[in-house]
């Protein structure tokens, strides 16, 4: 695809790190939280990213793409027209559903693996692609609890709607460490069924182990065991991108660039 | 390749999973009875999550409130929270408002006073 080749190493944008993004070397590109940007007001430090020719991808968490619901096109014209914004090649959100029964989770929820959401998300994606100005990529979301009754597994699901969509795959190795250690989601075989040649880029996060359960925050250091996932993932496929999330608890420019260099070390390393 | 879907089987699938994904968030949002074949543990594990992620943006956006209840903001919130679960379409500004509204009407916060003029404010 044109323009979504050789993104580099990137960061999730947030205001509270924007003069961080802003100076930190070696940031190739950078997303940002559609739902937080208002058109004709974009932020200036995004602004200045774009000046400088750093790539901005929209990635959006509320448009339940999963749910049963009607989509919202309100939700997907607002993704669409951040990306005209920014001039974006692709935008993103996830394969999860957000809200049900007229209650809002505040979260992206996991939907079942069955055919009945398979259907029903492949319609959904197939609206919001209609009404979007650029392609749009999907991505794997954590989970803390599995569904009863399911009939693939998570790689099977996302290499269907693929196909059925031709929608692209944003793969976040934290989340897919996270169903690893949560609901016992097998990573190499997920890689192995999933069709990395429609892989967008890749998402990296930190998260923290609480008893039995690994919690993706976004809001403590990436794991050794996260950038393992990434290698792996690295060992079939050269990512077009790798991105650091990081939501909360932000750390100092130091720790930020640390992380950033020990994913570029991994990437690099299948690169030879 | 795959199938392709008519509408009355889409509407069927829709309704079906309608009623399975609003049965568990009302069983995590609103204390409504576990459904059938979840690990019940991991229930907990899934509402307490969204409750806290729930109550830290709360308390970003409303430090002041967070800040005047100290030690008895996380039980009230908690209690609050699970009465009035987030409506579809509600925004956290609003969350945030109506939790300190609820404060006030339980006698938990002081009634809000009269903004008073400032004369380097414009309003």
């Amino acid at each position: 695809m044109v323009g979504i080749k050789d993104l580099g190493v990137g960061i999730g944008w947030r205001s509270e790190i924007d003069l961080t993004v802003e100076r930190l070397p070696g940031v190739d590109f950078v997303e940002v939280v559609a739902e937080n940007l208002h058109i004709g007001h974009l932020p200036e430090s995004v602004t200045l990213l774009l000046e400088r020719g750093v790539p901005v991808l929209p990635h959006a968490v509320s448009l339940s793409l999963g749910g049963a619901d009607p989509v919202d096109l309100h939700r997907v014209e607002h993704l669409g027209a951040v990306a005209e914004a920014v001039g974006a090649p692709m935008v993103s959100d996830h394969v999860c559903f957000v809200r049900a029964g007229g209650l809002d989770s505040g979260h992206l929820m996991p939907v079942p693996r069955t055919r009945d959401a398979l259907d029903v998300l492949v319609a959904n994606v197939e609206l919001a692609q209609a009404n979007l100005p650029v392609p749009l990529a999907l991505e794997n979301v954590a989970a803390l609890l599995e569904w009863p009754d399911g009939e693939l597994s998570e790689g099977q699901f996302l290499a269907e709607l693929v196909e059925r969509t031709d929608c692209w795959l944003l793969v976040d190795v934290a989340n897919l460490y996270a169903n690893a250690r949560n609901i016992g989601t097998d990573p190499e075989r997920f890689l192995d069924e999933i069709p990395l040649e429609r892989l967008a880029y890749v998402h990296v996060a930190g998260g923290e182990q609480h008893g039995d359960i690994y919690h993706d925050t976004h809001a403590h250091a990436v794991l050794p065991e996260v950038l393992e996932v990434l290698d792996e993932l690295c060992s079939r496929v050269a990512p077009p991108g790798v991105l650091l999330e990081r939501d909360d608890n932000y750390p100092s420019d130091t720790e930020i660039a640390s992380e950033l260099a020990a994913i570029r070390a991994v990437v690099d390393k299948h690169r030879g | 390749m795959a199938e392709i879907v008519n509408e009355n089987e889409l509407l069927v699938a829709r309704e079906r999973l309608a009623a399975q994904q609003a049965e568990l968030l009302k069983a995590l949002l609103a204390n409504g009875p576990a459904p059938a074949g979840f690990d019940e543990q991991r229930l907990g594990v899934e509402r307490r999550a969204l409750l806290s992620k729930r109550r830290g943006i709360v308390r970003m956006l409303g430090p002041a409130v967070a800040d005047e209840l100290g030690d008895r903001f996380r039980p009230l919130f908690d209690a609050y929270a699970v009465e009035n679960p987030r409506r579809a379409g509600s925004r956290a500004r609003e969350d945030a408002a109506a939790f300190a509204e609820w404060c006030r009407a339980r006698g938990e916060l002081p009634e809000k006073r009269k903004a008073r003029w400032k004369f380097w404010q414009s309003n």
